[in-house]
């Protein structure tokens, strides 16, 4: 009976697997199938023919590579700004007393309860009035607006899991304020800033709504507005180029994750780590 | 030539005043430990010297300079943590060579001063771990060497052997003592454990809810307590305190009037109620003439400790040698060593009505004054 009960268990993780990763294989064999076969019933499932012509494509003839730099430069100043802020503001809420210490913490997570559809609005008038619409940076501050308050709670675990003693101890032995950041409690944090990096990371190489509200030139769109507008409109949509530029998204992601993947496995649950 | 003194220091957390009109003088090169309850505000006072928190007034002296102002680094202390506070992502090496690096001492006198360091305490063949390698007792040499290897001219140490277990404790205090002897610097030492406190340092500070009890050597917080929380925290088992009235130098004891000779009151001491209070090794079971019941004995080995009920169902502890038996309910006569007796006011502050210092050799010995010739 057991060894049913486990088959069975086996047997329906495989199925949830397939299930989930079928979108991503599909779209993988989709870029590399020549137009002609696209379309084909009953359709191919490997390809008779492979072909790259759609990357080339893409990265040729279209200003693909444009929105990927632009892409890069968001996430990655996003990445920065959010993580720098939210690492010194979670020091500050641990480290120190002060009158509406927990309000501001509580007030800082109830801005991020708040639909994102329902401050775009608002973001966009003050964007225009600061004369940055239209600019990558109304994005980076966009982003960081929403990335940092759980960027913040979830660098406050980690802070509050780093004993107040080391850094005592740290200033005793004649570090001094920075110092003793610097040398103690960052190499203590750093599973807690690769989280947050990740997180804040990936938030901004997906974000959509706010990419298509607050920038509308070619030369300011990352790649998730950019893509869309250039290969899908009323009358066509191009699949070939839409998978591969897909899995081109994809990439520098997965490429991400696997190099940090064991520190944030060990961040997630890392978040009481004791001195 | 680094003493310490707190000048009418006063530490309040908000609405919570952590420290009152606290006035310690520490002598350089003395062990003094501060002792007393958890939340009597031990820890805040070595932190205040440490300069990990600020006093809400009064003045700090580290040597002959006023360090109020003084971050932690630069007031030439060494401070060891209960929780040992040993930086883990480094090695052991690396964690005793942190105070040097960050003053400044170039790298190859670092490798020599950590070399002597742990050959020191032994710790040699651990200099490549980390501290999550390592059991509490390395861990707690560790952090010692942390602290001795800048060569500071004051330690402070907060509660550094409560983590360690009964043994290694013993066996740490006295390498602590030693070391202490070796450097000859001025340490001071927190903790709630009265043992260490009593075996190693040269005098003790016993404070209570924010305020210095008694500052002496252990000698004279067991034998002449200054007050009645003092009495009652110092000793093992503590001291028996009875609630008593005086009336024309007699000490009336429930169930049983005990004269008891004016000489050894302070002169002026009014009659009224008080606290008399008598250590369990100085009530002598079978001597005297007060009454009393056996209803309890403990055998710890070498000796017993008896628990007497005298009248008005008080209690009382007394320590009598492991060979002597005695019967539960058996009724004894009991008496008290003359000159080892403490009276205390019950009113207040608790202080101690005793006549002590010079004074004692003037105290008659004999006779027994409270046996009771009627």
């Amino acid at each position: 009976m057991r060894i049913y009960r486990k088959l069975a268990l086996t047997l329906f993780v495989w199925a949830l697997v397939l299930l989930i990763s079928f979108p991503l294989v599909w779209m993988v064999i989709t870029s590399v199938k020549p137009q002609t076969e696209l379309f084909r019933i009953p359709p191919t499932w490997v390809p008779e023919t492979v072909t790259f012509e759609h990357y080339w494509k893409l990265l040729s003839e279209t200003p693909f590579l444009t929105y990927f730099g632009n892409s890069v430069i968001l996430s990655g100043s996003t990445t920065l700004f959010v993580v720098a802020l939210a690492t010194l503001g979670a020091y500050s809420l641990v480290r120190f007393r002060y009158r509406g210490r927990e309000t501001l913490a509580t007030l800082v997570l109830f801005t991020y309860l708040l639909p994102s559809v329902v401050l775009v609005i608002p973001l966009y008038l003050m964007m225009v009035a600061l004369g940055l619409s239209n600019t990558l940076f109304s994005l980076v501050l966009a982003y960081t607006t929403f990335a940092l308050p759980y960027a913040l709670w979830l660098m406050r675990s980690f802070m509050d899991g780093v004993p107040e003693d080391l850094e005592s101890a740290a200033l005793v032995d004649g570090a001094s304020r920075m110092g003793a950041f610097k040398d103690i409690i960052f190499p203590q944090l750093l599973p807690g800033i690769i989280s947050t990096a990740l997180f804040t990371f990936i938030l901004a190489w997906n974000e959509y709504l706010y990419a298509l509200v607050l920038v509308n030139s070619d030369a300011s769109r990352p790649l998730t507005t950019g893509v869309m507008s250039m290969l899908i409109s009323a009358f066509n949509i191009e699949w070939s180029l839409l998978m591969a530029a897909s899995v081109m998204m994809s990439v520098p992601l997965i490429v991400i994750f696997a190099f940090l993947q064991s520190y944030l496995t060990s961040g997630f649950g890392g978040g009481a780590v004791k001195g | 030539m680094s003493g310490i003194e707190l000048i009418n220091v006063r530490k309040a957390f908000h609405a919570f005043v952590a420290l009152e009109n606290l006035n310690i003088s520490i002598r350089d090169g003395e062990f003094v430990a501060l002792l007393g309850p958890s939340g009597c505000g031990k820890s805040t006072t070595l932190r205040m010297m440490a300069g990990l928190e600020f006093p809400t007034s009064g003045e700090i002296r580290i040597g002959d300079r006023v360090v109020n102002d003084v971050p932690p680094g630069k007031r030439d202390i060494a401070m060891v943590f209960q929780s040992y506070a040993l930086y883990p992502h480094m090695t052991v090496a690396d964690n005793i060579a942190y105070p040097l690096k960050k003053r400044g001492v170039p790298k190859a006198e670092r490798a020599r001063k950590v070399a002597e360091t742990a050959a020191l305490l032994h710790l040699e063949p651990l200099l490549t771990r980390r501290p999550k390698q390592l059991s509490g007792g390395q861990q707690q040499r560790v952090a010692l060497g942390r602290a001795l290897v800048r060569d500071p001219e004051v330690f402070l140490l907060d509660e550094p052997l409560s983590n360690l277990d009964a043994k290694l404790r013993s066996y740490m205090r006295t390498e602590l003592v030693e070391l202490h002897r070796k450097l000859g610097k001025t340490m001071v030492y927190v903790t709630h454990d009265q043992l260490e406190a009593m075996t190693m340092a040269h005098r003790i500070a016993i404070m209570n809810g924010g305020k210095l009890q008694q500052f002496d050597t252990p000698d004279a917080v067991y034998n002449r307590p200054a007050n009645v929380f003092v009495a009652g925290f110092i000793g093992t088992p503590s001291m028996n305190l009875i609630d008593c009235d005086l009336a024309n130098g007699h000490l009336c004891l429930p169930g049983y009037a005990q004269p008891i000779d004016m000489a050894l009151l302070a002169p002026g001491t009014a009659d009224g109620p008080v606290v008399f209070g008598c250590r369990p090794e100085d009530v002598l079971v079978g001597e005297g003439d007060m009454p009393a019941t056996v209803k309890l004995v403990e055998n710890t080995g070498h000796e017993k400790i008896v628990t007497l009920e005298i009248g008005d169902g008080k209690r009382l502890l007394a320590r009598v040698e492991a060979g002597r038996e005695l019967a539960l309910d058996q009724a004894v006569r009991i008496g008290f060593a003359p000159d080892k007796l403490h009276v205390f006011a019950r009113d207040g502050d608790g202080r101690r009505l005793n006549r002590d210092g010079e004074n004692d050799a003037a105290l008659p010995s004999q006779p027994a004054r409270m046996a009771g010739q009627k």
